[in-house]
């Protein structure tokens, strides 16, 4: 029990690292993409948080974006292998579109989630594991503290801007 | 403890996840700070449909359902900003 407990919690880091990664080289927390998005940011900034991570948390709200194609990658990798990945990177371009996103971070994301998961199922890991591991990333920014998340993503906008 | 096989160990900890992100939601009262908890909520639904589900259609509900939920917090964030402006 305690080794699956282990390797979600490294699933989990390995999901962080990814999916942050990819949305702040996709530029999310340089500005809402839609209004709602923008306002979300300023929300939080207005409650003492960062204003670009305040963007790029909202942006994450508003469209499908590297967190959500990592998770849904997870689950197509967990149902049918490889394929079941890319078929999750497949529906979530069509949800960035439905969600009038002009990016695609939440594509490449999946996709490339996609084979980072399927080679961890190759050295032991299993991709249910990668699915608690991403619910467990997301909630670290977007559950737990927004003012703490965004002065965190705002400063790894720092180094990328 | 023997017996609970990792399905189950990962499933639980997207239901505790969860269920906190469903008490955040409720005690929150501002609508715009509910929306990241929301999307917690959404991330934990999704995972469990797939880890409860493990069909191909599974995925297709999971995404479906991810993607609505998105855009149902898209159209709600945007109308209190006060509707589509240009940005859109």
């Amino acid at each position: 029990m305690l080794d699956v407990i282990a390797r979600i919690l490294a699933a989990s880091l390995v999901s962080w690292l990814l999916f942050i990664t990819i949305d702040v080289l996709f530029k999310l927390p340089e500005k809402g993409g839609v209004s709602g998005a923008t306002a979300i940011g300023r929300t939080i900034e207005e409650d003492g948080g960062a204003l670009h991570g305040g963007y790029m948390m909202g942006n994450i709200v508003c469209s499908p974006d590297a967190s959500a194609g990592t998770l849904l990658a997870a689950c197509g990798v967990y149902i049918a292998g490889i394929f079941g990945g890319l078929a999750a990177a497949l529906l979530v371009y069509l949800g960035n579109r439905i969600c009038h996103d002009p990016g695609y971070a939440g594509t490449t994301g999946a996709v490339l989630a996609t084979f980072v998961i399927f080679g961890f199922t190759q050295v032991g890991f299993g991709a249910e594991e990668f699915i608690a591991g991403m619910v467990l990333a997301i909630l670290s920014i977007q559950g737990l503290s927004h003012i703490g998340a965004s002065r965190l993503l705002a400063t790894l906008w720092g180094w990328r801007a | 403890m023997a017996g609970i096989t990792g399905e189950e160990i990962a499933l639980a900890i997207v239901v505790l996840v969860g269920l906190f992100a469903a008490l955040r939601v409720a005690v929150e009262q501002n609508t715009l700070r509910k929306l990241p908890y929301l999307n917690v909520l959404s991330f934990a639904i999704a995972a469990a449909i797939a880890l409860l589900i493990r069909h191909p259609l599974a995925l297709l509900a999971a995404a479906a359902f991810f993607v609505g939920s998105t855009l149902e917090s898209n159209a709600i964030a945007s109308t209190y900003a006060g509707g589509n402006t240009e940005d859109d």
